[in-house]
């Protein structure tokens, strides 16, 4: 469309005789495709390591710095890098990334290896075809950000390079047809009107254009270290993830949300123990869906890519999640998740971009369901920590009723000076042990290990569940957030015939499980500021910037076919096929572009471009303070506005007798002369500043 | 008012020298506005202080038009016209209209020649290519009427035989203003004939203040160096005729024709309410501009361009010249016409 446009616009005539020369680029053409560059590369530095960052920036820096030395010595002989060496480069840049990263093909040593590729390209650019190219690496490059983040910050944050991007294709294009170049004020409000004039077609492509049921590309996934529940727990593991108050995942709830002691969102379930940590079965298939009584919640969960293969989900689903995110999960064999025999929800596939998936559960803290295998295993005696089995036998003793006991262990850690804090001391071999009898301050994973280890010692089946506990609504959004500082553990104890929720955690500090945990933990204790609940105008900056990046995700990335389709059905759309779509869109699409160019045609037969420029300025100066009397020649009119700014008299000189010899000279229409008399005016018009800058310096 | 505003940026404009639009030559390499302006300095050190009437003069010259100075006596006519003629290197006289100047005294006389047994013709003062005709209306209107066919046609014919007066031929007639005693007021018909009628008045305090202390301008006649002479003023009138006038300008030209005669309703309410208190709506309609005037009017805006160097004539030229052109052929004599032509230029948008 911009192409369409500016070919339109361009005068044909001078054009063609000056082409020839123009094949190598001008300086202030390989200035913009400079700050292209720049722009398109600034978003990635910080996905990027520093010194692959670095690398690439230096190389545009260098070659603006021979630019400049060029300009500042135009006689010397221009710097050049030779080719080979620029190959060579290349190749040490190729085994350098390939050390940094330890593997080449994959998505983070790709981008690594573009971002600093394009800077040579830049380096050794020379001639119109090079610019052309540069300009679609760029682009390219542009791309690669969207593999991390589909934020709208991240969309925001490459809209500079997409207006450079116009303004170095406009320079390449004028450099082209050989006409001077533009203030860079010019080039930028141009490139704005024709981005502006391309935006009702991109919308009504995003909205109309027919999906496809799946992607034709998936985003190339590495596998980074992301904080998250695992399947291993040890000591200081949970307290640990506590301290980030980076997001786990966010919840829309149909209706209102459940209380917060009721929302334990149940993670992995850990039933392996080796004395010190605790680690999770395989999954196996075989679990069973909830049924029967209790509170009902129906919500949906945007999850935060996490590498993993778990789904959380409140207490225990009654259907299996249904995802609309992505159909090629969807549709793959056998559903996308399952309902593991421990009542784990199990993707097929590790979780490496957000997913979003609908739920029902039933808010209850027991269930049944287990396998004569998972009893074996969960009720295995621990190993090590001898003090505390032997703490367990002896209590045993007094309440042989499992639920006795278990409500005297409970009890136990209730009377008992056990302190709730962030940061534990350190154990050693015998974590329990010494963390029940000697440090009595722990996390919520030193409770549920040990409160675990006491059941399976009194011969009761118990295991170690991982997951969140709380959340907060986003006031601004109505949705709610569940932070990596919910993280929480406790315990499932296999009571009458079925596996029942008990958290020790509630018994020492019940505030942790009514308020959250910032109302739990000394003040000391290091909670990361938008777990707070008095985070001040910061959280909720955080939250509004939450919120509306939550609804650009829903919104807009998000827009898939089955939303695409639900809109058509709004419209009344779905009467027709998706061609004839196609067709009335290619339609509206001609008749936009046609409306611009019958608006440009229209423009130009009103009034030459002289004139309308002429007309113009005279507007900006009018509002500059100056207004031209209607009878008041082009030449007179000037000269009063260079006794008023006499700092652009030669521009307006220019501009005065530019214009009065294109509309009252001899030259006709089309001529070369004509062209350059209309260059004249538009960079003569182009020096002079807004008209509230020159309303300032004015006297 | 106006014509000194625009003297002041006329004068900006032909100061600097004129880049790619200057006019030149076709005889010589030096531009045409190059040496207009060194004569026009020139002509400011004789005549102090008063560019715009002499700019006006030599654009009326260029033009071919004839020149007319209203003005009281004592203010510097006569010396205009000899410091004129003598930067120009063109030959000058002088007739000083009386109430009992004949046509004979203005034309020439043929006397009988005992000689050569034949009437000989003594060529009048009439016969230069510069020639003052001072108090104008002092004279009958006979022997003016024979100065103004003279103007007119270019031609002497008398006894049946017709003389032809010298190529460039310029008058510069002066014309005490109306209401002095003893003066025979010019018919518009006649009026019509001249191309610029201009006003010199008095000189400001700083060039009366250069003038008094510098001793007579006239002295100083003798001094000055010719800068032209008749084949290259001849040159010049045609470049100024040659310089190029749109269509749009062509448009203004009209416009202002149109609304001098009070045609168009938004111009016509300018002059109308222009026009002074008791002249109607009428009057001003009838005595607008003629056909010959807007001609006129071309060709001194044309001749003002040269002046300025530039190869095509713009709007300020006509606005330049207008006042001059307009203001003697509207009604309600020079001083009151001036008045108008002022609102009728600001009444008409550039189209």
């Amino acid at each position: 469309m911009a192409a369409l446009i500016s070919a339109w616009r361009r005068p044909p005539a001078a054009g063609r005789a000056a082409a020839g020369a123009a094949s190598t680029l001008s300086a202030t053409q390989i200035g913009a495709l400079g700050v292209l560059l720049a722009a398109a590369q600034l978003p990635l530095v910080l996905h990027l390591p520093l010194w692959i960052a670095g690398f690439g920036l230096l190389l545009v820096a260098l070659r603006f710095a021979l630019l400049r030395r060029d300009r500042l010595r135009p006689y010397a002989k221009p710097a050049r890098i030779p080719a080979w060496a620029l190959a060579i480069f290349a190749l040490l840049i190729a085994i350098a990334v390939r050390k940094s990263y330890g593997y080449f093909l994959g998505r983070d040593p790709c981008v690594a290896f573009l971002f600093v590729l394009v800077g040579i390209k830049y380096l050794e650019l020379r001639t119109l075809r090079d610019g052309s190219l540069l300009v679609c690496l760029a682009l390219f490059l542009l791309v690669t950000p969207f593999f991390y983040d589909q934020s709208i910050v991240a969309g925001l944050a490459a809209l500079p390079a997409i207006l450079a991007a116009g303004a170095a294709l406009d320079a390449l294009s004028r450099g082209e047809h050989g006409l001077p170049a533009r203030s860079w004020r010019a080039t930028w409000t141009r490139t704005a009107a024709l981005i502006a004039q391309g935006l009702p077609i991109a919308a009504g492509l995003f909205l109309l254009f027919p999906r496809l049921a799946s992607p034709l590309w998936g985003l190339p996934a590495d596998h980074a270290a992301r904080s998250g529940l695992s399947d291993r727990m040890a000591p200081g593991s949970i307290s640990e993830l506590s301290l980030s108050d980076a997001v786990a995942f966010r919840v829309d709830f149909d209706g209102p949300p459940p209380p917060r002691a009721a929302r334990y969102w149940r993670g992995p379930v850990l039933s392996l123990f080796n004395g010190r940590e605790w680690r999770a079965l395989p999954p196996r298939a075989g679990g069973r869906l909830a049924s029967g009584d209790g509170p009902r919640v129906s919500y949906s969960v945007t999850l935060e890519p996490n590498d993993h293969r778990w789904l959380f989900a409140l207490d225990l689903p009654s259907a299996l999640p249904q995802i609309d995110a992505d159909p090629a999960l969807r549709t793959s064999a056998g559903g996308f998740a399952g309902l593991s025999g421990d009542g784990q929800l199990v993707t097929r596939l590790p979780v490496t971009q957000p997913l979003r998936y609908t739920l029902q559960s039933i808010l209850r803290d027991r269930h049944p369901g287990a396998s004569r295998g998972d009893l074996a295993i969960d009720s295995q005696p621990p190993p090590g920590n001898p003090g505390s089995v032997e703490f367990a036998r002896e209590l045993r003793s007094r309440h042989p009723d499992d639920r006795g006991y278990i409500t005297a262990v409970l009890k136990w850690f209730r009377d008992e000076p056990f302190h709730y804090t962030l940061a534990p001391p350190l154990l050693g071999d015998h974590p329990v042990d010494e963390f029940l009898f000697d440090t009595r301050s722990g996390f919520c994973e030193h409770y549920a290990s040990a409160f675990v280890v006491l059941l399976r010692a009194a011969g009761i089946p118990a295991r170690v569940v991982t997951g969140y506990q709380g959340g907060d609504i986003n006031p601004r959004g109505g949705y709610m957030i569940v932070r990596q500082s919910d993280a929480h553990a406790w315990a499932e104890a296999w009571v009458d015939g079925q596996w029942q929720r008990f958290d020790p955690t509630a018994a020492v500090a019940p505030s942790r499980i009514e308020r959250g945990l910032s109302s739990a933990v000394p003040a000391s204790d290091p909670v990361p500021l938008l777990a707070r609940a008095d985070g001040g105008w910061l959280k909720g900056v955080q939250l509004a910037i939450d919120a509306i990046n939550y609804q650009w995700r829903r919104n807009v990335i998000e827009f898939n076919r089955d939303r695409q389709r639900s809109l058509w059905r709004d419209w009344k759309l779905d009467a027709f096929s998706p061609w004839q779509i196609v067709a009335a869109v290619l339609l509206a699409v001609l008749g936009w572009a046609g409306a611009v160019l019958a608006w440009i045609a229209a423009r130009r037969t009103r009034g030459e471009r002289a004139v309308v420029l002429w007309d113009g300025l005279c507007r900006r100066l009018a509002r500059a303070g100056l207004p031209r009397p209607p009878w008041e020649g082009p030449i007179a009119y000037a000269q009063r506005a260079a006794q008023r700014w006499p700092q652009f008299a030669i521009a307006f000189r220019a501009i005065g007798e530019s214009f009065a010899a294109l509309r009252y000279g001899s030259a006709s229409a089309r001529t070369p002369e004509r062209t350059a008399l209309i260059a004249t005016l538009e960079r003569a018009i182009d020096v002079l500043p807004s008209p509230s800058a020159l309303r300032a310096i004015g006297k | 008012m106006c014509r000194a505003r625009y003297s002041a940026e006329l004068q900006l404009s032909n100061d600097e020298a004129p880049s790619a639009m200057t006019v030149r030559s076709a005889s010589n390499n030096v531009p045409t506005a190059h040496r207009l302006a060194a004569i026009l300095r020139q002509l400011s050190e004789i005549i102090v202080g008063k560019d715009e009437p002499l700019r006006l003069a030599l654009a009326c010259l260029l033009a071919r038009g004839h020149l007319l100075i209203e003005d009281i006596p004592g203010v510097g006519k006569s010396t205009l016209a000899q410091a004129l003629a003598t930067v120009l290197g063109l030959n000058y006289a002088r007739i000083q209209f009386t109430s009992d100047l004949l046509p004979a005294d203005v034309l020439g006389v043929s006397v009988y020649d005992a000689g050569s047994q034949g009437f000989r013709f003594h060529a009048g003062p009439i016969f230069h290519s510069v020639v003052l005709a001072d108090e104008i209306n002092r004279a009958p209107p006979k022997t003016q009427s024979a100065l103004l066919e003279a103007m007119e046609e270019h031609q002497v014919s008398q006894d049946g035989e017709t003389r032809k007066l010298p190529d460039p031929f310029f008058v510069i007639a002066t014309q005490n203003p109306v209401e002095q005693i003893g003066a025979f007021p010019l018919p518009e018909s006649q009026l019509d004939r001249f191309m610029l009628a201009i006003e010199l008045g008095y000189p400001d305090s700083g060039a009366e203040r250069e003038l008094l202390a510098g001793g007579d301008r006239r002295a100083r006649l003798a001094d000055i160096a010719a800068l032209a002479d008749a084949p290259t003023l001849a040159q010049w009138q045609r470049e100024a005729a040659a310089i190029h006038v749109a269509p749009a300008l062509l448009d203004y030209v009209q416009a202002l024709l149109a609304a001098s005669r009070g045609q168009p309703a938004s111009a016509a309410a300018g002059a109308a309410a222009a026009t002074p208190a008791g002249a109607e709506d009428k009057g001003a309609t009838r005595r607008g501009l003629s056909p010959r005037a807007g001609l006129m009017l071309l060709a001194a805006a044309r001749a003002c361009a040269l002046i300025a160097g530039r190869p095509m004539v713009v709007p300020e030229d006509v606005q330049a010249v207008f006042c001059a052109v307009a203001a003697h052929r509207l009604a309600g004599g020079a001083r009151a016409g001036t008045f108008q032509a002022q609102s009728l230029m600001r009444a008409v948008a550039l189209p």
